[in-house]
């Protein structure tokens, strides 16, 4: 059961029960009658299907329910809201500020996954080198890192740029880099936006590493090795041995990392104390305060609407590399 | 990534959650005999005259000793999030405090309880001051008790003061304004140091200069409202405003006036003056958060207004308690409100809380009281939020605070702030609710 020839790239373990699985599947086939073989796999997965049915099927129905009405506080007490058809969305297309958020979005999604990604693969790089010593220190403090609640994580970067206060001024001043006392950094949104990507990036490189050096480490030396020996450099040796052997991995991390940068809402809902301004709005954030804020339930449920449905893109491609893996070990 | 996926769920549930409770919250079960009152007031009440809310309960507790009494303290900043939601869930407290800028929006959609017959039961109700009883009316009919108002004036440190030669208190903005250039010459060095502490997001101040040049928020016109922020006379206010704040001030420009707490940033020694309610003077002085050391240092007067001799219009900002219509406890929460808006204790919140009582019979305690009388006088010229149903939107939506920001960051010139700002307002305040 080691790991077989080239061809047959990292995962034996998965290899294996798929083997297995499928002897299984044969012997059963053979000792079981028509009926039951055909509702066993429904009721297995029957009870998985009822709890995601409850906890998102029917939240999910609610909300898309909830767009097509006039929702406001007057409905919410009713508890019942007029049917309005495509209003909201119409309302949607027509407003400004929404592709605006549309946009940034997009924009804030893209840089956060493209950091997350790169300093991810280098940090996980770098852990494939290090000795036993300072792996495990940097493995702790990634843990470390991914242990940090959202809350905590936010109220240290606060206090680290606060503009009176902040470690940061101060050290950019101290380092003669300029005069950066009182300096705020959220009054202009590339900064402020800067400070949000940086906590964002650190919350999520952990993740990213971590499961990036253990595809790393099923690459087999071999390969490496032959690699090296032909004359290939470390940047080489990456491109042409190392990713595409870990490829699906990285298109698993990219969607996984797509679908929480898309939609990060507590990060910058602390950062702001609670009143983000406009231009700090990601479509999260227009979401929740055209809801709770402004009342506008329907509106907002509209936006969120929306917003499930790009995520679903994401997912879809997630989905997809899953069953592609399932299928080709 | 668990913990990602959570929030991701957390926010497609919170969307739904008014859904949900439309699906499962119309059966609510009728509590008979309950023996529990819940009341939310906000948190000035904690820090301020917790004493007051102690005695209440303990004079309505010596008339109802089944009943507990539970207060809850809220923050401005999400209490009306909070009571939304809990109007929803059913669970909405029997007694809650509305600033008088919030009641409009709860009274046009009647989620308040009438109580017009009732007025005459409630104690001092013949003087309550008017413009809180106009908080509490609409379409002629009262929803809610006044409560306390509150006036701004500058609240100033005297040493100071006399310290950078000012000999007597402004009496101009422009003596305002040199008066100040004189403190930041002779403190300035120090960092931090601030003639007038004025964070970027005080909306309450900044609008006092919009009204003292003839400038207003809104107006109603044939039926529409109409943001005027960007009129000549507003801009004009906003323009003074920034030339007043910026070389005075080095507060936190992306900040409001409560974080930190601007009286408590007073207290530590690094501001001249700044802009603050009756009630912030004593919390300066606090022995916890505060200073009481500087007792005999500080001073109040109006702010003064660009004409020479006139005060500027300060923002009457007020509170009321009303009685939510899904209360199940009305006449035990009414007689609550009675206890703690009587005489006695209106005596006290205004003493000890230096707020103005929400009857004009104790007027006097306030001019014979040096600590009090510059606000009672800030408080004859005064200015209030359009009275329009949607107002607290705006508040909710931090369309004001956003436009100062902008203006005093130099993100955008006043003339693009105040327009976006208006053409913002005249939207939320036209749509239909």
């Amino acid at each position: 059961m080691s790991s077989g020839p080239g061809g047959e790239t990292g995962f034996p373990a998965l290899t294996a029960a798929a083997a297995e699985a499928a002897v299984a599947r044969r012997r059963r086939r053979v000792s079981r009658q028509g009926v039951t073989r055909g509702l066993a796999p429904y009721a297995l997965i029957a009870p998985s299907v009822v709890v995601i049915g409850a906890v998102l099927g029917y939240p999910l129905y609610l909300l898309g329910r909830l767009s097509f009405q006039q929702f406001g506080l007057a409905e919410l007490i009713l508890q019942q809201g007029p049917w309005i058809g495509l209003d909201n969305y119409t309302r949607l297309v027509h407003d400004r500020q929404f592709w605006e958020v549309v946009l940034r979005t997009f924009v804030f999604t893209f840089v956060n996954v493209g950091l997350t990604m790169v300093l991810g693969t280098l940090i996980a790089l770098l852990l494939t080198k290090l000795g036993t010593a300072m792996r495990l220190v940097l493995t702790t403090g990634l843990i470390l890192v991914w242990a940090t609640p959202v809350v905590v994580a936010v109220n240290i970067f606060r206090w680290m740029v606060d503009f009176e206060f902040g470690v940061l001024n101060w050290t950019l001043t101290e380092l003669h880099l300029g005069d950066f006392l009182n300096k705020d950094w959220f009054a202009d949104p590339l900064t402020g936006f800067a400070v949000i990507t940086a906590l964002v990036v650190w919350g999520a490189i952990p993740f990213v590493t971590i499961t990036l050096y253990a595809g790393f480490s099923q690459v087999p030396d071999e390969l490496v090795e032959a690699a090296s020996i032909d004359g290939a450099n470390a940047w080489r040796v990456f491109r042409d041995v190392t990713f595409p052997l870990v490829k699906p991995i990285f298109v698993i991390l990219i969607s996984l990392s797509i679908i929480w940068d898309f939609q990060v809402f507590n990060q910058i809902w602390l950062i702001r104390d609670g009143e983000p301004e406009e231009d700090y709005w990601l479509m999260s954030v227009y979401s929740f305060v055209e809801a709770f804020r402004l009342g506008e339930y329907g509106f907002g449920a509209a936006i969120a609407v929306v917003m499930v449905g790009i995520m679903f893109v994401a997912t879809f491609v997630y989905i997809r590399q899953m069953i592609r893996i399932g299928e080709t070990r | 990534m668990r913990r990602r996926y959570i929030g991701a769920l957390a926010l497609v549930a919170a969307l739904t959650v008014s859904a949900m409770t439309a699906a499962v919250g119309s059966s609510s079960p009728d509590r008979q005999n309950a023996t529990k009152i819940v009341i939310w007031l906000q948190n000035d009440a904690e820090s301020n005259w917790s004493s007051v809310v102690a005695a209440t309960n303990q004079s309505f507790k010596a008339r109802h000793s089944d009943v507990e009494v539970d207060v809850q303290y809220q923050t401005w900043g999400d209490h009306l999030t909070k009571f939304d939601a809990a109007l929803a869930g059913g669970n909405a407290p029997d007694v809650i405090e509305l600033g008088n800028t919030e009641t409009t929006r709860y009274m046009a959609a009647r989620l308040l309880q009438d109580i017009t017959t009732q007025r005459g039961s409630f104690p001092n109700s013949r003087t309550w001051l008017g413009a809180l009883k106009d908080s509490c009316t609409y379409r002629g009919r009262l929803y809610c008790v006044p409560y306390y108002a509150g006036a701004r004036a500058v609240i100033y440190r005297k040493d100071q003061y006399k310290a950078a030669g000012i000999r007597s208190t402004p009496k101009s903005l422009a003596q305002f304004r040199a008066a100040g250039l004189k403190l930041m010459k002779k403190y300035g060095k120090q960092r931090n140091y601030s003639a007038l502490y004025f964070p970027g997001r005080y909306v309450w101040a900044s609008m006092s200069f919009v009204y003292d040049y003839g400038g207003k928020i809104a107006v109603l016109r044939n039926g529409r409202w109409q943001g005027t922020l960007n009129s000549p006379q507003a801009i004009q206010g906003l323009t003074a405003l920034k030339a007043t704040v910026g070389p005075l001030s080095r507060a936190n420009k992306t900040g409001d006036e409560a974080n930190p707490q601007q009286a408590l940033v007073f207290a530590k020694g690094r501001v001249g003056s700044f802009i603050g309610n009756g009630w912030e003077w004593p919390y300066a002085l606090d022995k916890k958060d505060g200073n009481p050391a500087l007792a005999p240092k500080m001073g109040a007067y109006p702010m003064p207004s660009h004409i020479k001799g006139k005060f500027m219009p300060t923002f009457l900002g007020g509170s009321d308690l009303a009685v939510p219509i899904t209360s199940r406890n009305k006449s035990l929460a009414y007689d609550w409100i009675r206890t703690f808006t009587n005489n006695t204790q209106m005596r006290q919140l205004a003493t000890v809380g230096k707020v103005i009582p929400n009857t004009t019979s104790l007027a006097s305690l306030h001019a014979r009281n040096p600590q009090l009388a510059p606000f009672a006088n800030a408080a004859k010229a005064s200015w209030f939020i359009p009275t329009a149903p949607n107002w607290v939107q705006v508040e909710n939506a931090r369309v004001l605070q956003n436009m100062l920001q902008s203006i005093f960051t130099g993100r955008s010139s006043v003339q693009a702030a105040a327009k976006r700002a208006s053409d913002q307002i005249t939207t939320i305040l036209n749509r239909r609710t």
